[in-house]
């Protein structure tokens, strides 16, 4: 048995069969792609917070640009080498393609890294800060935790006396993590009480866990099958009982419906009682001596004396100061909070001016009030520029972001303007690339800055959790470098072992190399579309 | 199966040209990493059957909870679960709202994405079309395989998720956000959550139909026979065509939703969670916000009603087949058939929002779908009616295939009418999310696709293994089959427009405290229809020990079936009657060359009352040239 129309063409379809595969995987492709272009009109029309525009640096996006569009064209000429029977040409073009590719997914790594290592955090007030996170520090020296790494400035402390968890639900890496500190902060987690129990039907308790035995895994487990066992053993009788209960109760009352009956048709519990055994839902231990734990915050709800972990572990203690540090302010941004206050018809200036940020930090206050003269002077050359339209209101005027972002360009400005940092052009040249540069800019340009934690609304690094401008951002660039990469070990694998099949079959390595630059092509494609709207919309 | 192999093993020694690479394939190449169309579209076949079983296993569970939400689930029900598991799950052994919706929502997908499309479009279209249009195989046999077992382990993924303690999925097999973004919140790693493995299984699920779907279209284009035009195509090939298009087009958007969710699930984004969401258990929600829920159901519907008709097609395939073979007369308006296919695929990628009526998404684009949703009605009448019409005047046999292509009319025609209400938005405010949507589309499903598989089979058992299934079983299959799903779905529309919810796990019970108060309209009325749900569900039951005659009729003729003396036991006319029983891997003993259209029955000028694509016209009758004549498909 043999597929026919592989290498050749059908005469009445003028294909081959994979040139059609290909087509149609392309179509399919469109739709995934269309996909996520639609979600990115829908969300962005919708969008009820102030989208980011033109917020990404643009310039590696533009020669990432450059670079695939290059190599869609080493890949035609690959495939043309190969088609007049060239093998060393076809291996140099093809080189080109490659190493075009991995270029591409180069600079798309710095561009994510500078991203994961970036915080942004919006008030209580819908104001926005971003910046970088500092790590605690004694001196000059880096505090390290318990397992020896630096610790953010961005974590729960709590001064825990107690801690309980949920025999079912308690999440082991969290428990190990607890014991760690403990161990590093000296201080010993003990079981609180006795934990007794029926393990046996009709046998007396007995004890589980005595008072004082400390925290382990393994005695977690331990209860937690206990628990398990007891809960399946009672289930059992309890459903057992139910029935003979209602088997009952049809037979006294034949006449009446089920929701008749139901009020009255209950498990005898004091006659079942002695044959049940007893389920340990929670065990508590208290934290001797109470010491300060700390927990990141995506994983607490914390309150002042009493938190809970996301598996149910109670955390009992006072909350004590947690504040988010920033060891570098690269942005203030009242865009959000000026976007609502127009919406409640409160003016913007006043709402900005009553802002939490501008009467606790002095520097966002000289910032402030630094830009609002900025924002003057460009609607002062936008006036002139342009001029006044029909209705006596100047034709341009600045937009949302100029008005209320002070982005890190503009504190940049703000620092030169004062004669303070100035960079040299090959610095310039690299903030392009990995953002602002912390070092060379100093304190005075990029400030610390200590947020109290009932003022933190939402944080998140600048990841797809920040918000959906960058969740698309993510999925959308994120899915198209999978694509560069499937697409570049498919032409890698043709480049580095299609000699053998060159020999045998130039035809078919041909066709093969035509269908990876279709599917190369398209991803090129993909870019052009995701270039403008991503980097420059 | 070793008849296949022997059949095979005969075809070698007739034609040297069918490869010898049977002769080595081991056990695994054969049977388990086989290539061949044949064996994959069975082992399709027998997954898809054993995930509809199980789909129905757990309709059997909610119609307890519904029927009887006081009692306990008798054993007969629950021996399947371990202790723990009942303890875990059921409430002193009753069923819980949360268990009922993980069944819900499992019941849902495992009968849409694991049954029905893998049992249509994987094992008929699989087995059938290559056959049909006289190919070899696949275009791509290898492709074909991952297809298979890429679906194989997306099923056991979602599936798996049963035995979590975070449970499988339950928001529905709709997955709507932020439902399914918070679902299974409290588990700190999320990709060991049940809502996260079906997102998991569902991308598998994708790439499986996308697979195929490339497969199907490639080989329906390039490798059909000489002289098969494509107006001398089965409509079984056109429909897989158009089936094979709306996967390849309309899962991706999906995909795209499924790839959102799973960032909101484990990235924490919003990309479906809107600003503010605030929960009884979570509290204001810790995410941006920002997100649109909207977007999410856009995405699924995008899908969703394509899906109906990916459903649907296969279904039509087998009826349209089974009716010509069965009346010894042509497909009658093949023609008209084949645009309204073409015409339904088009307009299903355009009636999507229709599901959307109640989102308040506005009255221009309610309207706009109102429309497109009516005119997609008429293909599919003219289909339906076209098959209504083959039956007039014709000398019908009703042959085991036969009698489920019979019911399938009118079962699909229920389905179909009662979905007209639901397409005018102004009734659908009434009729959405009850009991009658659910009648509706269970009509369309159930009796209605479910049918006409079961036709297929009973039609292409004696191709597959050279044996009849069995007359009598199938009539003690059948007629309670045909009863049970009256039984279980009819009162759905009449409680439906009674305005019972779909949801109500415990069946409207809830209610009927409140029906005490003569001033409680709407608990009168629910009172009024509650005790349908006792009838609804013995139904349900009943039907479920019914298909054990299927199940033995299934595998005992494979042993004991009467045996087919023909490799046309039905003296059909198309091309796959002309391989041998069963064919061997590459299929045709001798090149097939088509000389005619698909459904020449009694034609006045032949002596029989078939005349089969393949035989070749005798000299003084005219010439029917191939239209398409080209280079032979198999060399030899």
């Amino acid at each position: 048995m043999e597929i026919p129309y592989i290498v050749t063409p059908r005469k009445d379809t003028g294909l081959f069969n994979s040139k059609i595969a290909i087509w149609l995987f392309l179509a399919s492709e469109v739709m995934l792609f269309g996909g996520f272009f639609s979600a990115y009109v829908f969300l962005r029309l919708g969008a009820d917070y102030p989208w980011p525009e033109r917020t990404l640096p643009v310039l590696p996006g533009l020669i990432n640009t450059f670079v695939l569009i290059g190599s869609s064209v080493t890949v035609v000429f690959a495939w043309a080498a190969l088609k007049m029977r060239q093998w060393r040409k076809f291996q140099l073009f093809m080189g080109i393609t490659v190493f075009c590719a991995l270029v591409f997914m180069v600079l798309k790594g710095i561009e994510y890294n500078v991203k994961f290592h970036h915080q942004a955090v919006r008030l209580q007030d819908f104001t926005v800060m971003e910046g970088h996170l500092g790590y605690e520090k004694e001196g000059e020296q880096y505090v390290l935790d318990h397992n020896g790494k630096k610790i953010e400035e961005n974590l729960i402390y709590i001064e825990a006396n107690k801690l309980t968890f949920s025999t079912v639900r308690y999440y082991k890496p969290w428990v190990e993590e607890l014991l760690s500190q403990a161990e590093h902060k000296k201080t010993k987690i003990l079981l609180l009480e006795d934990i007794t129990a029926v393990t046996e039907e009709g046998k007396e308790k007995i004890v589980l866990a005595k008072a004082g035995e400390p925290l382990t895994t393994g005695l977690l487990d331990r209860i937690q099958k206990a628990h398990l066992a007891a809960r399946s053993h009672n289930s059992a009788y309890r459903t057992a009982a139910l029935r003979s209960e209602w088997k009952s109760a049809h037979k006294n009352f034949p006449d009446k419906k089920d929701w008749q009956l139901a009020s009255t048709v209950a498990i005898d519990d004091v006659a079942l009682a002695p044959k049940l055994l007893t389920e340990v839902s929670a065990v508590a231990f208290k934290v001797d001596p109470p010491t300060s734990l700390d927990f990141k915050p995506r994983d607490i709800k914390e309150a002042a004396d009493q938190s809970r972990l996301r598996d149910d572990t109670v955390v009992d203690g006072k909350l004590l100061d947690s504040p988010m540090v920033f060891h570098h302010v690269d942005a203030i941004d009242f865009q959000h909070l000026a976007m609502r206050a127009v919406k409640k018809g409160v003016d913007p200036i006043a709402a900005i001016e009553d802002s939490w940020l501008l009467k606790n930090s002095p520097f966002a206050k000289e910032a402030w009030e630094w830009h609002q003269k900025e924002v003057a002077t460009l609607e002062a050359k936008l006036l002139k520029e342009y001029g006044v339209g029909k209705d006596g209101k100047a034709k341009r005027e600045p937009t949302l972001k100029e008005r209320y972002r002070l982005g890190w360009k503009d504190l940049g400005k703000k620092a030169e303007d004062q004669g303070q940092a100035k960079l040299t052009g090959r610095q310039y040249l690299t903030e392009e690339f990995l953002g602002p540069n912390y070092d060379a800019r100093g304190a005075e340009t990029f400030p610390e800055f200590s947020l109290p934690r009932e003022q933190v609304s939402f944080a998140a690094k600048f990841t797809p959790a920040w918000n959906t401008y960058y969740a698309l951002y993510f999925t959308m660039t994120g899915l198209h470098g999978l694509h560069v990469i499937g697409g570049a070990l498919v032409l890698s694998y043709y480049l580095f072992f299609g000699k053998k099949m060159y020999l045998e079959n130039p035809e078919w390595l041909a066709n093969r190399v035509e269908i990876g630059g279709l599917f190369w092509h398209f991803v090129d494609l993909v870019w052009i579309f995701v270039f403008p709207i991503m980097y420059l919309m | 199966m070793s008849a296949q192999a022997d059949t095979h093993a005969g075809n070698d020694s007739h034609h040297d040209d069918h490869h010898h690479d049977a002769h080595q394939q081991s056990f695994i190449s054969k049977y388990v990493f086989s290539t061949d169309h044949k064996w994959i579209g069975i082992q399709y076949g027998i997954t898809a059957l054993l995930f509809l079983a199980f789909g129905f296993y757990l309709m059997m569970v909610m119609r307890w909870s519904i029927a009887f939400p006081h009692q306990p689930l008798p054993e007969w029900m629950s021996w399947i679960f371990t202790e723990s598991w009942k303890a875990r799950w059921l409430q002193d052994g009753k069923v819980t709202g949360e268990t009922y919706n993980m069944f819900g929502a499992m019941h849902g997908t495992i009968m849409v994405f694991l049954g029905i499309v893998p049992l249509g479009f994987g094992a008929f279209g699989n087995y059938v079309t290559p056959l049909q249009i006289g190919a070899v195989d696949m275009a791509f046999p290898r492709l074909n395989m991952a297809s298979y077992w890429i679906y194989l382990v997306g099923g056991l993924i979602m599936c798996g998720s049963f035995f979590m303690e975070s449970g499988a999925a339950k928001s529905g097999w709709t997955n709507y956000s932020p439902l399914a973004g918070f679902a299974d919140g409290q588990v700190v790693n999320q990709w060991l959550a049940g809502q996260t493995q079906w997102l998991i299984g569902l991308v598998c699920l994708i790439t499986s139909s996308l697979l195929g779907s490339v497969n199907f279209i490639t080989t329906i284009i390039n490798l059909r026979a000489r002289g098969m035009t494509w107006m001398r195509m089965p409509f079984l090939v056109w429909s897989m065509l158009v089936t094979a298009f709306l996967l390849l087009l309309a899962f991706p958007p999906l995909e795209a939703a499924g790839i959102m969710q799973l960032m909101d699930r484990v990235g924490h984004s919003s990309f479906f969670m809107p600003s503010g969401l605030f929960t009884k258990t979570e509290g204001l929600a810790d995410l941006s916000g920002g997100g649109s829920p909207l977007l999410f159901q856009h995405l699924f519907w995008f899908l969703g009603h394509p899906e109906v008709y990916v459903l649907l097609l296969p279904a039509f395939a087998c009826v349209s087949e089974i009716i010509p073979a069965n009346t010894r007369k042509p497909l009658w308006g093949y023609k008209s058939m084949v645009y309204s296919v073409l015409v339904l695929g088009f307009l299903s990628f355009v009636v999507w929002a229709h599901h959307m009526y109640m989102t308040g998404m506005g009255a221009a684009v309610s309207t706009f779908f109102q429309t497109t949703t009516v005119l997609i009605s008429i293909p599919s009448v003219v289909i339906i009616t076209s098959m209504l019409i083959s039956l007039w005047g014709g000398s019908i046999r009703f042959t085991p295939p036969m009698l489920w292509a019979c019911a399938f009319i009118p079962m699909f025609g229920i389905g179909g009418l009662t979905g007209l209400p639901l397409a005018f938005n102004l009734a659908d405010l009434h009729l959405h999310d009850t009991y009658y949507v659910i009648g509706h589309f269970h009509y369309v499903v159930a009796p209605g696709i479910l049918f006409g598989f079961f036709g297929g089979i009973l039609h292409w058992y004696p191709k597959i293994t050279g044996r009849y299934m069995s007359r009598k079983l199938n009539h003690l299959h059948f007629w309670p089959t045909l009863i049970c799903m009256n039984l279980i779905f009819f009162p759905m529309l009449v409680q439906g427009m009674a305005g019972f919810h779909r949801r109500w796990y415990n069946g409207g019970d809830a209610y009927m405290a409140k029906a005490q108060d003569s001033v409680n309209v709407f608990g009168n009325t629910v009172a009024q229809h509650i005790d349908m749900n006792i009838l609804m569900s013995t139904g349900a039951w009943g039907m479920a020990a019914f298909q054990i005659f299927f199940i033995v009729n299934l595998f005992g003729s494979y042993f004991f079936g009467k045996k087919a003396n023909s490799d046309n036991p039905w003296n059909a006319t198309t091309l796959e009657w002309a391989t041998p029983t069963p064919p061997g891997h590459g299929n045709f003993l001798f090149e097939p060359v088509v000389y005619r259209g698909p459904y020449e029955y009694s034609r006045p000028d032949c002596e029989e009352d078939f005349l089969p694509q393949w035989i070749e016209p005798k000299r003084n009758a005219p010439a029917v040239a191939p239209a398409e004549s080209e280079k032979p498909l198999v060399k030899h």
